[in-house]
Order: C-alpha cells, then sequence, then structure tokens
C-alpha cells in the first residue's frame, strides 16, 4: 500500500499545482467562449518546440522552452486580435484553424526526425507520471506570478476591455499552457483547464466558489485518475482524462437533481434509460435476425458474464464440442507458454540451444499457435450454428422484451383502439 | 584543373540515371536489409530503404515518393513477420504482381528464421508483446544474416541469372568477415553473459540468444503503450532486486521513461541501434553490431 503512494505522489502534487491554475484559466476561457484556445496555444507551444528540437536544442533545456515561448506569445497577438477582428467568422473556427495549421506544420517538420512519432506523441500525451519535483520547482513559482498578475488585473481581465489587457490574458494563458503541456500533454491540459472550470460554472455562480468547487473537484478527480490507472495498470495521462470525463457525466446527471426539480429528474432520467434499453434490444434482435453469425454484442456480453447459459440453446452434442475446443486451445496455449519459456531461459541458463532446437522450438510454436486457432474456429463456428438455429425465435422474443422496456403508453393506445 | 573537371563529369556520370538504370534496382523496407543486400549484390545493385535511417520502422507512414520507387523496383525485400505492414497498401497501389506476395521479385527475408516468441494469435489481451506472429527483431542475430542472405542471394539469382557466381562470391565474403566479427564480439561481450539488462522495447530476443544476454524487462508493456504506473513501479521494484545496471534505449525511444527509471536505480542508460544507421556509426550491418558491442562493453566496464 505505501509503495504506489510513494510512487505517485510526485505526480499528484504536479496535478495539484494544474488544476490550481487550470481551473480559474478554464472559467476565463468559458467566460469568453474560446473553448479550445488551449488546444491552440498548446499546439503552437509544441510547433515552437520542435522548431527547437530540429535546431538541434535538447527537449527540455531553456532554449526549447524560448522557442516555444515565443511561438506562444506570437499566436498570443494574434489571438487578441481574432476577438475585434469582426468579421462574420466567429473566433472559435480561427482558434480551430490555428490548431489544426500548427499541428500540420509539426507533423511536416518532424517528419524525417528521429524520434519524430515519438515527440508528436509525447506532445499528446504527455508525460505527468515520470514527472516530480523538478517540474514542481519550475511551475509553483511560475503559476503563483500569474496568478498574482491576474489578481492586480482582476477588474480588466473581464474579456470586454481594451486589445492589450485581452493580450496579456492570452500571453500569460500562453506561459501557462506551455510549461504545462510539456509536462501533461494536450489531452490531459485540456480537461485541466474545462471540465474542473465546467463542473465549477455549472454548481456556482461568483469567481470565488465556482474557483472552490473546481479545486475540490479537479484535485479529487486526479487522485482517482492516477489510483485507478496504477490499480487497473493503465497508462497515466489517458486514464486520468477519463477520469475527469466521468466526474463531468456525473456531475451533469446530478445536476438537475440538486439544481432542478428532483421528480421531473427522475421522470426523464427513467424514460431516457427506457429508451436506451429498448434500442439495444431491439437493436440485438434485428442484428441476430439478419445477420446470426456476425458478433452479437449483447448476447455475448451476457454469455461472457453467465457462461451457462449456453446451455439454453445449444445441444449437447454443440456443447461438449464447445467445451472441449476450448479446453484444448487453452491447453495449446499453455504448451507454447512453456516452451517459450524454455527458449527465454535458456537464452542464458544452461548450455546453449544449438540453432537446430531453436528451429525446431519456433516451429512447434507455430503448430501450436495454428492448433489453437483452429480449435477457436471451431467454438466459433459451433456458436454460430447454434445460433443460426434459434435465430427467429430469440430475436422475435429479444423484441417482445424491447416492446416491454420502451416506454411507450400501451394502457391508453390500447384504449383509443378500442374505441 | 582539368582533372577536378574530369573528375566532376565523372562523379556527375556516376550520378546520372543512365549509370543508375545498369544496376538492379532493389527496394528494401529496412536499412539493415538495404546492407545486406548491398553486401549479396555488390556493384550490382542499387538498393534503396522505404524507411530512413534512425526512423521507427515498425510506425513509419509511407510518402509518395515512396510508391514511385515500389513502381521501379526489380526487387522486393521486407521484413515480414508483421513487422512492416505499411508496406502492403504501396505496394497494392502499385499493383505490380511480380513485386507482391507471392511473386517472383517479393522477398519476405523472414523465410527460413527460427522465430522466437512466438504466439499465434496477432493480438491478444494475455501476451504481452503485440508481435503474434513472433518477435520480428531476427537481424539483430548476426547468425541470422546467413539465413537472409542466403534468401537475397536465391532472389537475387533468380532476377539476374547470368551474374550468380558473383553474387554467391559476395555473400562467401561477407559471411567470412562477418563470422570472424562475430568471433570477435562474442569475446568481448563475454563479461556480460547473464547480467541483468532492462530494455524499453522488446527488440533484443536474438541478440540476447546469440550473445546470452540477460533482458530481464521491458519498460513499455506493448509496442506504443506507454507505461503503466503499476507497470514501472514493477520495474523499479525488478531493477532493484537484481541490481540492474544497464537500460537499453533506442534512439527513437522516449527519452523521458527510460531516465526516470535510470536515475531511480542508479543505472546507465545505453544507447544501442536495432537498425542500420539509427545511431552515428552504425553505416553498414557489421558497423551496427560493432557500435552496439562497443556501446555495451563500454557501460559494463564503467561500474
Amino acid at each position: 500500500m505505501i509503495e504506489p503512494l510513494l510512487f505517485l505522489w510526485p505526480s499528484f502534487l504536479v496535478a495539484v499545482c494544474l488544476v490550481g491554475i487550470h481551473a480559474y484559466f478554464g472559467i476565463q476561457v468559458l467566460a469568453r467562449k474560446v473553448i479550445f484556445v488551449d488546444l491552440a496555444l498548446a499546439q503552437i507551444a509544441a510547433l515552437g518546440a520542435t522548431v527547437a528540437f530540429m535546431l538541434g536544442h535538447p527537449a527540455q533545456s531553456p532554449a526549447t522552452y524560448g522557442y516555444s515561448l515565443s511561438f506562444t506569445l506570437l499566436a498570443a497577438v494574434l489571438l487578441a486580435f481574432t476577438r475585434s477582428w469582426g468579421t462574420r467568422v466567429p473566433q472559435e473556427a480561427l482558434i480551430g484553424v490555428i490548431y489544426v495549421v500548427a499541428a500540420a506544420a509539426a507533423i511536416l517538420l518532424i517528419d524525417r526526425a528521429p524520434q519524430g512519432a515519438e515527440h508528436l506523441k509525447q506532445i499528446l500525451t504527455g508525460n505527468i507520471l515520470t514527472s516530480g519535483f523538478n517540474e514542481i520547482a519550475v511551475i509553483v513559482p511560475l503559476y503563483a506570478a500569474v496568478g498574482v498578475l491576474h489578481w492586480l488585473l482582476r477588474h480588466r481581465m473581464t474579456g470586454t476591455g481594451a486589445l492589450i489587457w485581452e493580450f496579456v490574458f492570452y500571453a500569460s494563458f500562453g506561459v501557462v499552457v506551455t510549461s504545462s503541456v510539456t509536462i501533461a500533454g494536450v489531452l490531459l491540459v485540456f480537461s485541466f483547464l474545462i471540465i474542473p472550470a465546467a463542473i465549477g460554472v455549472m454548481f456556482a455562480s461568483t469567481l470565488a466558489n465556482q474557483l472552490a468547487i473546481g479545486w475540490i473537484v479537479g484535485t479529487f478527480t486526479s487522485a482517482v485518475g492516477l489510483a485507478a490507472s496504477f490499480a487497473f495498470d493503465l497508462p497515466t495521462g489517458a486514464a486520468m482524462v477519463c477520469a475527469f470525463g466521468v466526474a463531468l457525466a456525473v456531475a451533469g446527471l446530478l445536476y438537475p437533481f440538486l439544481r432542478g426539480n428532483r421528480q421531473i429528474a427522475w421522470r426523464v432520467m427513467i424514460t431516457a434509460a427506457r429508451w436506451t434499453g429498448a434500442t439495444i434490444l431491439a437493436g440485438s434482435a434485428l442484428q441476430l435476425a439478419v445477420t446470426p453469425r456476425a458478433d452479437q454484442p449483447l448476447i455475448d456480453l451476457i454469455e461472457y458474464a453467465v457462461p451457462s447459459l449456453r446451455t439454453l440453446y445449444f445441444t449437447r452434442a454443440e456443447l461438449t464440442t464447445f467445451v472441449d475446443a476450448s479446453e484444448y486451445a487453452e491447453r495449446y496455449r499453455n504448451e507454447a507458454e512453456q516452451l517459450n519459456d524454455v527458449e527465454r531461459r535458456n537464452r542464458t541458463e544452461g548450455a546453449a540451444l544449438d540453432d537446430f532446437s531453436v528451429a525446431r522450438i519456433s516451429s512447434f510454436l507455430k503448430s501450436y499457435g495454428e492448433m489453437r486457432k483452429g480449435e477457436q474456429f471451431v467454438m466459433g463456428e459451433v456458436r454460430a450454428r447454434a445460433r443460426e438455429r434459434i435465430r427467429w425465435g430469440a430475436s422475435l422474443g429479444l423484441l417482445a422484451f424491447a416492446l416491454l422496456v420502451a416506454p411507450v403508453p400501451w394502457r391508453r393506445l390500447w384504449v383509443r383502439a378500442k374505441r | 584543373m582539368a582533372s577536378r573537371f574530369a573528375l566532376i563529369v565523372a562523379c556527375l556520370a556516376l550520378a546520372s540515371p543512365g549509370y543508375a538504370e545498369d544496376r538492379i534496382q532493389v527496394v528494401t523496407t529496412t536499412t539493415d536489409l538495404r546492407s545486406l543486400t548491398e553486401a549479396v549484390g555488390g556493384e550490382r545493385v542499387a538498393a534503396v530503404s522505404l524507411v530512413p535511417a534512425n526512423m521507427d520502422a515498425e510506425d513509419y507512414q509511407p510518402k509518395p515518393q515512396d510508391v514511385l520507387r515500389l513502381k521501379n523496383a526489380r526487387l522486393l525485400v521486407r521484413v515480414g513477420l508483421d513487422y512492416d505492414l505499411w508496406v502492403d497498401r504501396p505496394l497494392a497501389q502499385v499493383g505490380r504482381t511480380e513485386i507482391r506476395r507471392g511473386g517472383p521479385a517479393y522477398v519476405d527475408a523472414s523465410f527460413g528464421i527460427a522465430v522466437l516468441e512466438l504466439r499465434g494469435m496477432s493480438v491478444g489481451p494475455s501476451d504481452g508483446h503485440a508481435h503474434g506472429s513472433g518477435n520480428p527483431h531476427y537481424w539483430l542475430d548476426p547468425k541470422n544474416a546467413e539465413i537472409i542472405t542466403g534468401t537475397l542471394l536465391e532472389a537475387l539469382a533468380r532476377i539476374d541469372p547470368t551474374n550468380a557466381a558473383a553474387y554467391e562470391t559476395n555473400r562467401q565474403v561477407f559471411l567470412t568477415r562477418l563470422n570472424a566479427k562475430l568471433a570477435e564480439w562474442e569475446t568481448k561481450l563475454a563479461p556480460l553473459q547473464g547480467m541483468p539488462i532492462v530494455a524499453y522495447h522488446n527488440s533484443w530476443p536474438y541478440f540476447a540468444r546469440r550473445f546470452r544476454l540477460d533482458f530481464v524487462g521491458f519498460i513499455e508493456t506493448k509496442p506504443g503503450v506507454p507505461p503503466s504506473p503499476s507497470h514501472l513501479a514493477g520495474i523499479v521494484k525488478t531493477m532493484r532486486e537484481r541490481n540492474v545496471r544497464i537500460v537499453v534505449r533506442e534512439p527513437q525511444e522516449p527519452e523521458r521513461d527510460v531516465a526516470f527509471v535510470a536515475s531511480k536505480t542508479g543505472a546507465f542508460v545505453v544507447k544501442l541501434a536495432a537498425s542500420v544507421g539509427a545511431l552515428p556509426r552504425t553505416d553498414d550491418y557489421i558497423a551496427l553490431f560493432d557500435a552496439n558491442v562497443e556501446a555495451l562493453t563500454s557501460a559494463a566496464a564503467k561500474q
């Protein structure tokens, strides 16, 4: 229990710092309705880093940071202008274009470089897991400075003031994003920015309350994401982004219960759930009737959870064949694993196998693979035939069940039909 | 002055398409196969690799130029074993049957190789490696070069029978040189036998088998999947328990994960090239092993 904590808590501290500044900027961004501005700025920063990288500067050097920052500041000028440019094209469209062009330009630049693909992926997913006190030492003073600046200028940062204040906003935002994207990647930074802020805006109306809610939700969700990534052996950045997505979904679901009419909320939720269930059932019925041999996600899922369901529609002979085949497939897999293990251990232990023995092991492995595939084919075939046999009955049953689940006012329809 | 002019003219003549057309145009997917093709073909072939040196061949995106190269190819040499699946699309686009699977000018260099770590399924939830049709990094065993050059010799003799004897001689010369070098590498790496090593990507089973090295863990769980925290913690634990002093990184692999693991355990990071040209001084197949052996022995000597 101690070990995961020791391993994760530097990343957690980094996440808390990032949530701290991004929740604030997120509220500002939501108010200005420039949701994707951070993606654009992040991508511009990444383009700057790519240029530095192409010029031979190492990834985490001051020179690289300088290039990123100057690119971002240029973009900030551009963004500040787009608000007052006053064409009929919305600002969000221009932000999107900046993002796409910066991303494409980075691909063009990096295409011929070693580590190029890796560099681009790094921009997207970041590396919060391996970040720690080195990063905290840089971002804490930086974010504190930006925070103080914004507090001092709090009456100017309304999004409606003079152009210079818009520039200050985008420039300071760019400074923050430039540093955070190198740590956490574009995807995670976007989640830090938008989701705590959105939840805050959902449940509070003053900036202070929105920030408080955003910080609490962001910190808690980061902890959950990190823990899930450790417990379920998942890539950290992606796990955290999904945790934030779940947080927003939960907040969205809770909102009508906490802020709206509870009865109406229940009614809407139950109706939606029933329609969803009915649609899934009817779709599965149709899928089974039309293409019984194709994947049946619903039936497969239920069979996976309750394997004894097969006894309901397999004949005795089919069941025996199916079980046999699955046992053989497992046996072949085990045999192959053992051979692989023998070969791997022999690389360093005992006398070296000669090339002929290695070739023999290799061809055995190939045969086991083929045999296992054969057994799996048998399993699939048996199941497909059994499903073909029951397709009409079962799909009618599913359809009837779908009609039962669907929130159709049967009684009223019945009465009207009788009249 | 006149001699310099003559030299320039000669260079231009050598570089001109007229001269190039005399040579057999061979397209390989990777630089390793290009180097081996050159070893067998000698002056008579002009081999070009689709993946530039120092790019990840498992994750390559074909360029328009590649289609052109395939159009003019007399021979196509690929790694196979699902390593260079990306070449199938441009091949289909070019539509020449002779360089497609089963055609006389199509060479799958994995033919006849004793493949390691076969798992039979291309993607399975249980296996830790997505190379289901076996680990494809087979050229990293110098002994396998004997089989690969054999396959290449057969293919070149098939499309250019008049020069078959010359190809045969080239191959023998190359193999003699390679075997002498192999003995040298084996002596140099002997002190590293059984020494535990961690790598980022599982590129090294063939190399490990030949030189009896012990790769005890890999930082990524599957190709292209970043490590999860529990996996990374497990690697750090293994490294501390088994006192791993060397972490191997290829130049195109992420620096941070490797540096993180190394800093947690005080191990050295050794940059190895899994392909010809991935690092400086790895310009051909033999130089590739020279550089890797050198890097490993000097890292082992540091402790």
